[in-house]
């Protein structure tokens, strides 16, 4: 199995610096008297999509490796990371909407019971736990002012 | 001389007020924790707590960070031993031969040389650390910025020589760093760049979110995949203390793995993981047995677990007298302290006495803490191994989460956060390292202020980098850095690794 990882990041990165280098560009280069707000990005841009070139002509050049590699994506947890990241970033938008002790006791739910698929009554018990232990430490303890959403009115 | 000594014991009142000591004390028990726990490491536990410590001031705040950091040198040795699994990056190498002392029965031995040797580097590294600091500071304060761009030069080359695999991978990601650094306004021109008129970006990119995902949130992710097999060793930990031949065995190893360390912590771009590798290295060199190493010599544990202390120590030098992060901890530090209003430099000791000796005195004290700590709560951290990963790891993020919330109060710290935790992922899967991009992205303003600072100095000549003598030698060395590996063969930590 060749691996792919090298081209396909290779020509990530110089996509990336091309990007980088336009808009430095257009942000303006200055002289060399008085460089411009662009001048250091515009550079480091280039010299970054030379190395993404490296990067790309090595792995190239080195062909397909002898021996068979492990693929670099196991598939057997792919589906776990994937709830995880989809929950993270659920998490991440609704929290100002409905506030910091719902999300985090419905994200505990989610993650323990089904992405992990323990017992429910465990799985709930955990994050009422969880739940409360972290809102008394980090807005009671520590005073981070997190977002109430829903639950403002009750003033707690 | 006198001045230092007064220092010292300014330094001792400041430490020794019972708030710091307090702070002290959470900051080691909670490296100890991190070092303990596979799959976070200290610079995102720094990270992840740093908005805890906005309530309190700046001097616990930094003794408290601190001690997360070289309190999580000393736990990560215990998985290493124990389990074969190394807490953190700095005690891989304690793998090799703990774990195969462990096997044999004499697990309580390298715990204990661990944990003595870090405690004999961890307080030298903090008495040369007093003695080296304001001399460093002294040369600071003669730099202009030609000095400082050619040093930020060099402290980001060293990184990308030392970090394992493709040394033009670790440029790319510095490059990339150095982006990054530029999104938000120009201190210079006043104009807002790469900001796409999102107004979350207009304060430009955190580090420490762009931390909490690369080294936190990723590394989750990748636990996920791989799911940890753990087998604690079910034998009894037990002679903690070390025989007198043990000592007699380790104690060079010690003094030279203490020194060693020292040494590439201070260099602007080493740090405890190079001085481990470097310090096991050199014991097998020394050795009369290299054959014993990965059997189960105890030297093996003893050198880099106090080189990584050693380096842990010294690495707080060019943060604190110049300004200049030495590795991605010290780079949130940094961070750390500039959202608590103070500017890390040569100036520091003069405007913040308290914070420069309290913190570096916190540290001697926190030592002996964390001897104390170790020995007889060994047992407890085996328990703490045993919490499963299925708990552990909501645990995680959720404390990336709030601590991501927490810095500003606002998701968009969140969402960076989970978008470089994703790239940090797939950097991983593609064998790029975090740590270039992290300092990168901390030195990108100074960077590029000293630039522009140094040509505006010079009317656009660039000659004033090489006619100035320190700026020169910086250059030198970074030049070399980038052609040695060119001519000849990259002695590689990365070979070690796998030996």
């Amino acid at each position: 199995m060749k691996d792919k990882t090298d081209p396909v990041s290779g020509v990530f990165w110089l996509i990336f610096s091309a990007f980088v280098s336009y808009l430095s560009y257009q942000l303006g280069l200055g002289t060399l008297h008085q460089p411009g707000p662009g001048f250091l990005f515009f550079w480091t841009a280039i010299v970054t999509a030379i190395l993404s070139v490296a990067v790309i002509v090595i792995s190239l050049r080195k062909g397909p490796p002898e021996k068979a590699q492990r693929p670099t994506f196991g598939k057997k947890n792919a589906t776990k990371i994937v709830l995880v990241l989809i929950s993270l970033f659920l998490y991440a938008l609704l929290m100002e909407q409905l506030g910091f002790l719902i999300v985090t006791l419905v994200f505990f739910i989610v993650l323990l019971g089904a992405i992990e698929k323990k017992r429910w009554s465990f799985a709930v018990l955990v994050s009422l736990i969880v739940t409360v232990a972290s809102y008394l430490v980090f807005e009671k303890a520590l005073q981070s002012q997190l977002p109430k959403g829903l639950l403002e009115f009750l003033r707690f | 001389m006198v001045e230092i000594l007064q220092s010292v014991i300014f330094g001792f009142q400041v430490a020794l007020q019972p708030v710091n000591l307090i702070y002290c004390f959470f900051g080691v028990l909670i490296g100890t924790l991190v070092g303990v726990l596979p799959g976070l490491g200290p610079a995102a536990a720094i990270a992840l707590l740093l908005p805890t410590t906005f309530k309190i001031t700046p001097v616990s705040a930094t003794i408290m960070l601190a001690g997360i950091y070289y309190g999580a040198m000393y736990g990560g040795s215990t998985t290493s031993i124990l389990v074969n699994i190394p807490g953190e990056a700095a005690s891989v190498v304690t793998c090799l031969d703990g774990y195969q002392m462990a096997l044999k029965g004499r697990a309580g031995p390298a715990l204990g040389i661990a944990a003595f040797g870090s405690f004999i580097a961890g307080t030298f590294a903090v008495i040369a650390l007093t003695f080296v600091g304001p001399l460093l500071s002294n040369v600071a304060l003669a730099f202009g910025p030609p000095e400082y761009f050619s040093m930020m030069i060099v402290g980001i080359t060293v990184l990308t020589y030392l970090s394992s695999g493709s040394m033009i991978k670790a440029l790319i990601m510095a490059g990339v760093g150095l982006m990054l650094s530029g999104v938000g306004m120009d201190t210079i021109s006043g104009k807002y760049r790469f900001t796409f008129n999102i107004p979350s970006l207009l304060d430009g990119v955190g580090v420490v979110p762009v931390a909490m995902g690369l080294f936190g949130i990723s590394e989750v992710l990748l636990n996920l995949e791989t799911e940890i097999n753990r087998d604690i060793l079910a034998t009894k930990v037990k002679n903690l203390f070390p025989t007198l031949k043990d000592w007699a065995d380790s104690l060079w190893s010690i003094v030279r793995g203490s020194i060693l360390g020292f040494f590439l912590g201070i260099i602007p771009g080493g740090g405890a993981v190079v001085a481990s590798f470097a310090s096991y290295a050199i014991e097998k060199k020394a050795s009369k047995h290299p054959e014993e190493f990965g059997k189960g010599a105890i030297q093996g544990v003893a050198g880099p677990e106090s080189a990584n202390n050693s380096a842990a120590g010294g690495s707080f030098i060019p943060l604190l007298t110049l300004g200049i992060p030495a590795n991605p901890v010290m780079a949130i530090l940094l961070g750390a302290l500039m959202i608590h209003g103070l500017q890390p430099g040569p100036l520091l000791m003069q405007n913040a006495p308290d914070l420069f000796w309290g913190t570096i005195v916190s540290m001697y004290i926190g030592n002996v803490m964390l001897l104390v700590l170790n020995l007889p709560l060994i047992p407890m951290w085996v328990k703490v191994l045993k919490v499963p990963y299925y708990l552990l790891y909501p645990l995680i993020l959720l404390f990336c989460l709030i601590g991501a919330y927490s810095l500003d109060n606002t998701i968009a710290d969140v969402i960076i956060m989970l978008i470089f935790g994703i790239l940090g992922f797939l950097m991983k899967k593609c064998r790029y390292d975090g740590a270039p991009l992290i300092l990168a992205l901390v030195l990108g303003q100074k960077l590029e202020t000293s630039l522009r600072r140094s040509l505006i100095m010079s009317q656009g000549d660039f000659s004033i980098f090489v006619t100035r003598p320190i700026s020169l030698g910086f250059l030198i060395t970074a030049v070399l850095l980038l052609i040695v590996p060119v001519i000849t063969q990259r002695k590689r930590l990365s070979t070690l690794e796998e030996g």
